[in-house]
C-alpha cells in the first residue's frame, strides 16, 4: 500500500520509520536537509512542496490510499490535503496545531470542504490527557471514553497501601472496577486471580466514574477534598490548552509561568482565572519565590526536553508531589521516568500511534496508548454472527482483557458471567503485541 | 494645527447650526409668539451668516478641507465649536432680557446636558424659548457634531477625529465600519426613543407640548423641563414611571443598544460589565436613599428614590420632589452619584461607570501585583484586555476631572458661595447634571451666583461635556505654537 507523508518532522519521520518496512511510504519536504534524517529509512524522499500538484503526482498520489500532512504549518496542511484529494482520493489525514478554522474546535470532525477525512491535533489531544491526569489526585494516568462512561486510571502503590500483599481474588475492589494491568519493573502484564501487588507496582484500572471514585479513596485514603493548585511552566500552545481546560472546573487554581513576556501578555489576555507569570520556569530562585513547591501538580511543557526535565527535577527538589512532563523526543520517555518524574507524556507520540493505527487498523479504533504504547484501548463493535456467551466461556487471548461492554448507552464492567453479545461495544485493554489477535478473534465468529 | 482650516470647518457647523432656529420658529408661528418669531429668523439668517462667511474665511476647498484632518484640529475645531454654537444659542435669551452671562450660561447648560438653569420666573417666556431651551438638550445629547458628521458629507472623512473628540471613550463602539454611518446610525436609535417616550408620556396624559420638552430633556439626560417644579410639577406618577425607563435607556451605551437590536441578541446586554455596574449602582443607590427618606416621605417611596437616584446618576436632573429638604444621608448618596456618570457612549455625562470600573480594576490588580510581582495582569473588559494606553487615559482623565471640579468648587467658595453650595455646583456643572444643594437646589436657580461663578461654570459644564482632555489639550502651548494660518499646499500634500 502506497502511503504520502508531506512533512519530514518528528511526527513524519516517526511514521515512516514505523510505516517504511510493510509499505510503500513516500515523503515529501521543500528542505533538503531533512532528507539525512531519512537517510537511512528505506522510504522514498521527494524535495518539493506538498502543496504542488507536480510533486504530488511524482510521489504516486494516483495509487496512495493514505494521505497524511504533517508540516508545522495548519494551511499547508490543509491545502495539501484538499489538492491530494482533488488528484486522486485517498484517505486524507491532516495534522492541526491550532483548530479555529474547524466549525467546532472541540469536536476534531473532518474537513470535507477541503476534502480532510479526519484531522489530528496532538496538542490538544495531549492537553486532554494531562488534564485527565491533573484531575485525578494520586493518578499517574488517567483516561476516559466511551464519553465519560468509563475512566481508566494508573496508580503506582506504595508500601502501606491496602492493596498490597493480598492476592487480587481476595480484594474487595467496588463493583465496576477491574485492574486490567500491572506493570512491574520493566514488564507489563494482565494479572488473574492468584497475582498478588507489589509495593512499586504501577496498576492500571478501569471502570465506572462512581466505582473508580471509590477506588481512589481506597488507593489513597489520605487525601481529603478541596482545591487542586497546579502551576504550569511554559505557556505554548499544549499550556494554554490546559490552563483552558481546567479553568472550566472550580476547583483548580492554575498558575502558568512563561519566559517570554509578549506570549505571557497573550496568554493572559486569553485567560480569565488563570495566574500568568512572566519568568523563567528552570530558575530555582524564581520558583521558590513564586512558592511553587506548595503546588499539588507540576505540569513542564516546555517545548524543550532539556528544559522541562530541569524543570521537573527543580519542582520535585521542591517537594511537588505529582510532576507532569510532556516529552518531545519519544526515545527519552522511560528516561524521563527513571529519574523519578511522575507521568511522562508525548504528544507527537500519541499522534503517530493514532495515526498508524488508521493506516495499519481495521475495524476497530484506538482509544488511548497507554504505558508509552506497550499497552493498548480498543474499542470494537462485535459483529452480528458472533456467538453471544458468557465472558468466561470465551477464550480471550493471552495479555487482553474485556474491560467494559458499552450496551443501549449504558457501561458494563464485565464478571465472568457476563455475556458478550453481537453488536455490543466492548472496550478491550491489550498488550500491544496482541493488539492484532484481539482484532482477528473478535471479527470472527469467537470460536 | 491650520487656522485655516479650523475656522473653515467651525463655519461649515454654525451654518448649519443656524438652521436649527426654524424649529423654535414653527414652534412660535403655532403659538402666535409673533416677537420670538422675527428674532428666530433674525438669528437664523445671523447665524448661518456669519458660519458662511467663516467657512469662506477658511477657504479651502472642500475636499481636502477635512482630509488629513489632525487629532489636534478635530479637538480644536470640537472644542472651538462648541463654544461658538453655545453663544449663538444664547441669542433667543438675549432678547428675552437675559443679560450675556445668563443667557451664555442658560444655552451652555442645554447644550452640554446639564439642565441647571438661570430662569427665575418661568412665566416670563414664550413657549418657543421653552422649545428651543429643550432642543438644546436634545441636540447636545448625542452631540451636534455627531449629527453634523452624519449629516453633512463634507464632514465625512474628517469626521472621524471630529467624532471621537466629541465622544471620548467611543473608539472601540462603532456600530458601522464607516464613521458617518456609525453617527447616522447612532442619530437614528436616538431618535426612536425620543418619539417612543413622548408618544408614552402623551399617554399617561401629559400635554403634548410638555411631553415633547421633557422628552428632549429626557433621552439627552439634561434635565430642561418646560415645568418650574420639573416633572414632580405634573404630578403625574405614570408619566415619572416612564421617564424613569427612559432616563435609564438614555444613560445607557446608545451603541450597545443599538447592536442589541440589531443582532436581536439581547444576551450581550446581559454580558456587558458595564451596565450590569450601571444597573448595580442604581439598585444600591435607590435602596440608600430609600432607607434614608423612608420616614420624611409619605408615599412611592420606591418610585421618589428610584427617579431621583436615575436622574442623578444618568446626569439628567429633572426631580419629583425638592430633595434639598432631604436629609444630609440622602444627599451625599446624590452627590456620590454625580461623580459616577452614566455609562460611555450614552447621553449622560460625568466620569462614565466604565471608569470607575476600569479604575477598580486596575487598584485591584496592583494589589495583586504585591504579592505576585512577576505576575502579568492585565485590566479586562468584558472578556478583552485594555491596552495600557487607556488605563493611564483613565488614570490622566481622573486626576483632571477632580481637579477642574476642585478649582471650580474653590471659585465658587472664594466668590461667596457657602461650603456644600460650592462644591455641590462644581459637581453638578462639571458631570452635566444640573441641580445641585443649597442656593442652587432643585427648586432655586444659579442667577443669584456671583457673575464670575457663572462663568466659571458655564466653562466648567463645556469642558465637563467634553470630557476634560479635548478641552485641555486645545490649551496647551505647542498646539497653538506649531500653528500656522495654512500650510502651503506642497507641504501640505505630502
Amino acid at each position: 500500500m502506497r502511503i504520502v507523508i508531506v512533512g519530514g518532522g518528528q511526527i513524519g519521520s516517526s511514521l515512516a520509520r514505523a510505516l517504511a518496512a510493510d509499505h510503500e511510504v513516500v515523503v515529501i519536504d521543500h528542505d533538503r536537509a531533512v532528507a539525512d534524517a531519512f537517510a537511512n529509512i528505506d522510504v522514498e524522499f521527494i524535495v518539493g512542496s506538498g502543496t504542488s500538484e507536480e510533486v504530488l503526482a511524482r510521489a504516486g498520489i494516483k495509487d496512495a490510499r493514505f494521505f497524511v500532512a504533517t508540516t508545522p504549518l495548519d494551511e499547508v496542511n490543509i491545502v495539501a490535503c484538499a489538492i491530494a484529494n482533488r488528484l486522486a482520493s485517498p484517505e486524507t489525514i491532516c495534522v492541526v496545531s491550532r483548530a479555529d478554522f474547524l466549525p467546532d474546535s472541540k469536536q476534531l470532525q473532518g474537513l470535507a470542504e477541503f476534502g480532510i477525512d479526519r484531522v489530528l491535533w496532538p496538542e490538544a489531544q495531549l492537553a486532554a490527557d494531562i488534564e485527565g491526569v491533573v484531575t485525578a489526585p494520586g493518578a499517574i494516568d488517567a483516561e476516559s471514553f466511551a464519553g465519560g462512561l468509563i475512566r481508566l486510571l494508573e496508580y503506582r502503590l506504595d508500601a502501606n497501601s491496602s492493596l498490597v500483599k493480598v492476592p487480587l481474588g481476595q480484594l474487595h475492589l467496588p463493583r465496576g472496577s477491574l485492574i486490567v494491568a500491572v506493570k512491574r519493573g520493566a514488564t507489563l502484564f494482565v494479572p488473574r486471580g492468584n497475582t498478588q501487588l507489589e509495593a512499586g507496582d504501577k496498576i492500571i484500572l478501569m471502570g465506572t466514574p462512581e466505582a473508580m471514585q471509590q477506588v481512589e479513596c481506597m488507593v489513597n485514603p489520605s487525601r481529603g477534598g478541596g482545591r487542586i493548585h497546579v502551576t504550569i511552566i511554559g505557556g505554548g500552545d499544549v499550556g494554554l490548552q490546559l490552563a483552558e481546560r481546567l479553568e472550566l472546573s472550580s476547583n483548580c487554581e492554575v498558575r502558568i509561568v512563561e519566559r517570554d513576556a509578549a506570549r505571557g501578555e497573550m496568554l493572559a489576555a486569553q485567560l480569565s482565572r488563570t495566574l500568568v507569570i512572566s519568568g523563567d520556569g528552570t530558575d530555582l530562585e524564581f520558583l521558590e519565590n513564586e512558592n511553587v513547591g506548595r503546588s499539588d501538580v507540576l505540569v513542564c511543557v516546555i517545548d524543550n526536553d532539556e528544559r522541562n526535565l530541569l524543570a521537573s527535577l527543580l519542582g520535585r527538589q521542591l517537594g511537588v508531589p505529582k510532576i507532569v512532563t510532556r516529552v518531545g523526543r519519544s526515545t527519552n520517555l522511560r528516561l524521563f521516568e527513571r529519574v523519578g518524574i511522575d507521568v511522562a507524556l508525548s504528544a507527537r507520540g500519541a499522534a503517530v500511534a493514532s495515526i498508524l493505527h488508521q493506516v495499519t487498523g481495521g475495524t476497530s479504533s484506538l482509544l488511548a496508548v497507554v504505558e508509552h504504547g506497550e499497552a493498548r484501548v480498543l474499542e470494537i463493535i462485535v459483529p452480528p454472527h458472533f456467538e453471544s456467551r458468557p465472558l468466561k466461556k470465551i477464550g480471550t487471548p493471552v495479555d487482553v482483557i474485556v474491560g467494559a461492554i458499552l450496551r443501549g448507552g449504558e457501561a458494563i464492567v464485565p464478571r465472568g458471567d457476563d455475556r458478550v453479545e453481537p453488536g455490543d461495544r466492548i472496550i478491550v485493554f491489550s498488550r500491544a503485541e496482541a493488539a492484532d489477535r484481539v482484532q482477528a478473534y473478535f471479527s470472527g465468529t469467537g470460536s | 494645527m491650520r487656522f485655516s482650516l479650523v475656522v473653515h470647518v467651525i463655519g461649515i457647523v454654525v451654518r448649519v447650526f443656524g438652521l436649527m432656529f426654524l424649529a423654535p420658529l414653527a414652534v412660535a408661528l403655532i403659538y402666535g409668539e409673533m416677537l420670538d418669531a422675527i428674532g428666530f429668523v433674525v438669528a437664523t439668517i445671523f447665524t448661518s451668516g456669519v458660519g458662511h462667511l467663516m467657512r469662506q474665511a477658511g477657504g479651502h476647498a472642500t475636499e481636502d478641507a477635512v482630509e488629513g484632518m489632525r487629532r489636534v484640529e478635530g479637538l480644536a475645531i470640537v472644542s472651538g465649536s462648541w463654544l461658538l454654537i453655545a453663544w449663538f444659542a444664547s441669542l433667543p435669551y438675549m432678547w428675552n432680557g437675559l443679560g450675556q452671562i445668563n443667557a451664555l450660561f442658560e444655552a451652555m447648560s442645554g447644550l452640554t446636558t446639564t439642565g441647571a438653569t438661570v430662569f427665575e420666573d418661568f412665566s416670563l417666556y414664550g413657549r418657543s424659548i421653552f422649545f428651543w431651551r429643550g432642543l438644546t438638550n436634545w441636540l447636545g445629547g448625542m452631540g451636534v457634531i455627531a449629527l453634523f458628521v452624519a449629516v453633512l458629507p463634507r464632514l465625512a472623512i474628517g469626521g472621524r477625529e471630529l467624532f471621537f473628540a466629541e465622544m471620548p471613550g467611543h473608539d472601540d463602539e462603532k456600530v458601522a465600519p464607516q464613521i458617518r454611518r456609525t453617527a447616522a446610525l447612532l442619530w437614528r436609535l436616538y431618535a426612536v426613543l425620543t418619539v417612543l417616550q413622548i408618544a408614552a408620556l402623551v399617554m399617561t396624559g401629559m400635554p403634548l407640548f410638555d411631553s415633547v420638552c421633557n422628552t428632549f430633556g429626557t433621552i439627552a439626560a439634561a434635565g430642561f423641563s418646560p415645568h418650574p417644579q420639573s416633572i414632580g410639577g405634573y404630578n403625574n406618577p405614570a408619566a415619572e414611571w416612564v421617564i424613569i425607563v427612559f432616563m435609564f435607556l438614555s444613560g445607557a451605551n446608545f451603541a450597545l443598544q443599538y447592536r442589541a437590536l440589531a443582532r436581536r441578541d439581547f444576551r450581550m446586554l446581559a454580558n456587558d460589565e458595564e451596565l450590569a455596574a450601571y444597573t448595580g449602582v442604581i439598585i444600591v443607590g435607590a435602596l440608600l436613599v430609600g432607607v434614608a427618606i423612608w420616614d420624611t416621605t409619605t408615599s412611592g417611596v420606591i418610585r421618589v428614590s428610584l427617579f431621583q437616584v436615575i436622574s442623578i446618576l444618568t446626569t439628567t436632573g429633572f426631580t419629583t420632589v425638592d430633595f434639598q429638604l432631604w436629609n444630609d444621608q440622602a444627599k451625599a448618596v446624590l452627590l456620590g452619584l454625580m461623580f459616577i456618570g452614566g455609562c460611555a457612549g450614552s447621553a449622560s455625562g460625568g466620569p462614565k461607570v466604565v471608569r470607575h470600573v476600569l479604575l477598580a480594576k486596575f487598584t485591584l490588580q496592583e494589589l495583586r501585583r504585591t504579592l505576585h510581582p512577576r505576575a502579568i495582569l492585565p485590566v479586562k473588559l468584558n472578556g478583552r484586555v485594555v491596552p495600557t494606553a487607556i488605563m493611564q487615559g483613565v488614570v490622566v482623565f481622573f486626576l483632571f476631572y477632580m481637579l477642574t471640579f476642585a478649582i471650580c468648587a474653590a471659585v465658587l467658595i472664594l466668590l461667596g458661595t457657602d461650603m456644600v453650595t460650592g462644591i455641590s455646583a462644581a459637581a453638578a456643572s462639571i458631570s452635566n447634571v444640573g441641580p445641585a444643594f443649597n442656593q442652587v437646589g432643585p427648586m432655586t436657580n444659579f442667577a443669584d451666583l456671583h457673575p464670575v461663578s457663572r462663568i466659571v461654570l458655564t466653562l466648567t459644564m463645556w469642558i465637563g461635556r467634553l470630557e476634560v482632555l479635548t478641552v485641555l489639550v486645545i490649551l496647551r502651548p505647542e498646539a497653538w505654537r506649531s500653528g500656522q494660518w495654512r500650510i502651503n499646499r506642497s507641504t501640505a500634500a505630502v
